[in-house]
């Protein structure tokens, strides 16, 4: 693509996440998510193939959808309230569609079919783009409506997802397809605990974001989108395949990396709250998706797959990508763990 | 479904037997063409059958035999017909098939330790020993839209192979629209999971096509299709050639999956695509030389293998000046 025009496109997505961020008029949030959706339809086919094209036309009919049910719940909601302001009053009927538009957004179970369909079909980069700031605009109307959502359904949708995403990511071999529905597990401890603590959210939102930025930086560094290909970088780059190794290990919320610190403090907070069957039901869950990063693990780091005799030794030839972004990506990903006492600044 | 099918049908033929082609109702006239014709038309020596012939193997390229159509059952044996007990049928097999399911998911990827699947450097997927085989394929002709070509699929001998044969007509159908004509085919069946969830096969860690054969000397085409939920997509297909030597030797054929084009609605397109293999949907074997007469086409079986010689990703390259959005 040509760079004004990616430029232009990507600041319509910049613009539009921007917009559903700060408005405080529902048709401006409206408008902010058809901006979003209709700017990141190029990107999604940068790689022009067929399967690039359903991966995109499949992302566009959910998140048309979705904004049609958005649009319907704001409707009612004018109804009701007579007014267009993004406040905490909503009527329950209202809140109900609103937040079954936003799960639809997110990729929340059980709207979650087309998340890793998506992204298999689409290039790293671009998935990088669909699983971390796509995310963004969704969750800030959540992180808004939050005190008006029904608890149940919130719940519901929270424990589904990380069900969902524990069990669906267990046999997969393409490593988009991990990532997506490591995405849908992430989404689900959010809303979990959406409801609770705000800020808990977006502490994990943040930490989801640099977590899978990392992942993808990685695994675009190396060219790879399978677990095989992946098991064959000792031989291209030994050490990112070590780091490889650490952010598998964040990503399952292994202490002491960064990974760890949303997970314990949203058990934490869950506890607080008196609820102990969830935080239980969650942390259990997570076993399954530690399952997952640690079969990834295996077969990248702490084994050496069988190779053949004609592979060349491809380490000795420096890579020529250029990922600046990638060593603060990397400690920030496993490192943050010792900063967690500055965590109080947020009571 | 269920429903719409006791209304054609007005007794439902239990399994085992076979059911009445819908092409034959006269309600839909020539809508439903005989697409899912080889089981159909496969031929059955079953010794019991008083209504069948006995299929003689003898010369391959000539001899003609005559098939019987597996509709017409036995006199001795009266089909149970029971509606609701194929219905319950039916729902059982479809929930074993779930339970199955979820017993493979918890072993790991396609029903095996994941382990054996990333080391596996070759698998035959498809292998010709029974008549549980041919059942995961279909044969097609340009029958369907009214030409005469004809093709059928029947084991080989000593049950080590499939024969695929026929004659291929050329000739068009008189319909005022068709001005070509001739083609047989035979392709895949898409695979499917419980309640009839559509699969498709990841052949994403190897990367040739490997094809036992044994055929009479004509050029055949191998067609591969992707899984998609696009209808648009469905006319999609990546192609390669395939020569047959012809005589009594057989032939081992490796295609990379590098050498595949891409072609939508039975034209090569300008724009070519890398063939993705992570969806495949079905794989399938199409005659159109355009030479009339008779053809077979034996095949042993059909595997995918990862050549490590084989380094190629995409053996053609996009024009700027033939698609210019594709530089964009």
């Amino acid at each position: 693509m040509k760079p004004p025009i990616l430029t232009i496109i990507m600041l319509t997505v910049i613009s539009g996440t921007m917009i559903v961020m700060t408005t405080s008029h529902w048709l401006m949030v409206w408008i902010g998510f058809e901006m979003n959706l209709l700017a990141i339809i190029p990107i999604l086919m940068k790689k022009y193939n067929p399967r690039a094209m359903e991966a995109a036309t499949k992302y566009f009919l959910t998140q048309a959808t979705a904004s049609m049910l958005l649009m319907m719940g704001i409707i009612i909601n004018l109804l009701h309230s007579g007014q267009w302001t993004v406040s905490k009053d909503l009527n329950p009927m209202a809140s109900i569609m609103m937040t079954t538009a936003l799960a639809v957004k997110l990729g929340l179970a059980p709207f979650h079919f087309w998340v890793p369909e998506v992204t298999q079909g689409i290039s790293l980069s671009s998935g990088l783009i669909l699983l971390t700031w796509q995310k963004i605009a969704p969750l800030s109307i959540l992180y808004q409506i939050s005190p008006t959502i029904n608890p149940n359904l919130l719940l519901a949708m929270a424990i589904m997802s990380v069900m969902i995403g524990g069990w669906g990511g267990l046999n997969q071999t393409q490593l988009r397809k991990i990532m997506a529905y490591s995405s849908i597990a992430h989404m689900g401890w959010m809303t979990a605990i959406m409801m609770y603590s705000p800020t808990m959210m977006i502490l994990n939102l943040t930490i989801y974001i640099i977590m899978t930025l990392t992942t993808f930086m990685l695994l675009m560094y190396n060219s790879t989108t399978t677990t095989l290909s992946l098991s064959q970088t000792w031989n291209k780059t030994p050490l990112i395949t070590s780091l490889i190794l650490l952010l598998m290990m964040s990503l399952g919320g292994l202490p002491p990396l960064s990974g760890f610190i949303p997970k314990w403090m949203i058990i934490q907070e869950l506890t607080k709250n008196e609820m102990i069957m969830m935080p239980t039901l969650l942390a259990m869950t997570a076993l399954l998706n530690l399952y997952f990063y640690m079969r990834l693990t295996y077969t990248t780091a702490l084994t050496m797959f069988p190779s053949n005799n004609c592979m060349k030794m491809k380490w000795r030839f420096k890579c020529t990508k250029k990922m600046i972004f990638l060593p603060p990506l990397i400690v920030m990903s496993t490192m943050l763990l010792p900063l967690t006492p500055m965590l109080s600044v947020l009571d | 479904m269920a429903l719409v099918h006791k209304f054609l049908s007005s007794a439902y033929i239990f399994r085992k037997c076979l059911k009445p082609s819908v092409s034959s109702c006269p309600f839909l006239g020539n809508r439903f063409a005989d697409y899912c014709s080889s089981s159909l038309q496969k031929p059955v020596a079953a010794p019991g059958k008083t209504s069948s012939q006995r299929n003689t193997e003898g010369d391959l390229q000539g001899h003609h035999q005559r098939e019987v159509a597996l509709d017409i059952t036995s006199p001795e044996e009266k089909p149970e017909v029971s509606f609701d007990k194929a219905i319950k049928d039916e729902i059982k097999n479809h929930c074993r098939r779930l339970k199955d399911d979820i017993v493979n998911y918890c072993i790991g990827p396609e029903g095996r330790p994941l382990h054996e699947v990333l080391l596996e450097q070759a698998k035959v997927v498809w292998q010709f020993r029974g008549k549980e085989d041919l059942d995961k394929w279909m044969v097609t002709s340009d029958k369907t839209i009214g030409g005469r070509s004809e093709v059928f699929l029947k084991m080989g001998k000593n049950n080590q192979s499939a024969l695929l044969y026929g004659t291929l007509s050329s000739e068009a159908p008189k319909d005022g629209e068709s001005g070509h004509s001739g083609y047989c085919a035979m392709i895949s069946r898409i695979p499917r999971g419980p309640f009839e969830r559509k699969r498709s096969y990841d052949w994403s860690q190897f990367n040739t096509l490997y094809l036992r054969v044994r055929g009479d000397g004509r050029p055949w085409m191998v067609n591969i299709r992707q899984d998609t939920d696009i209808i648009q997509r469905k006319d999609q297909m990546y192609s390669y050639f395939m020569f047959t030597r012809g005589g009594p030797y057989w032939q081992e054929v490796k295609i990379p999956f590098s050498k595949f084009f891409f072609s939508n609605q039975g034209r090569i397109r300008d724009a070519q695509y890398q063939l993705l293999l992570d969806k495949i949907s079905s794989v399938g074997f199409t005659l159109a030389d355009k030479v009339d007469g008779p053809f077979f086409l034996e095949i042993d079986f059909i595997g995918v293998f990862a050549d490590p010689a084989h380094t190629e990703e995409f053996a053609y390259e996009n024009s700027p000046e033939l698609n210019p959005r594709l530089f964009k």
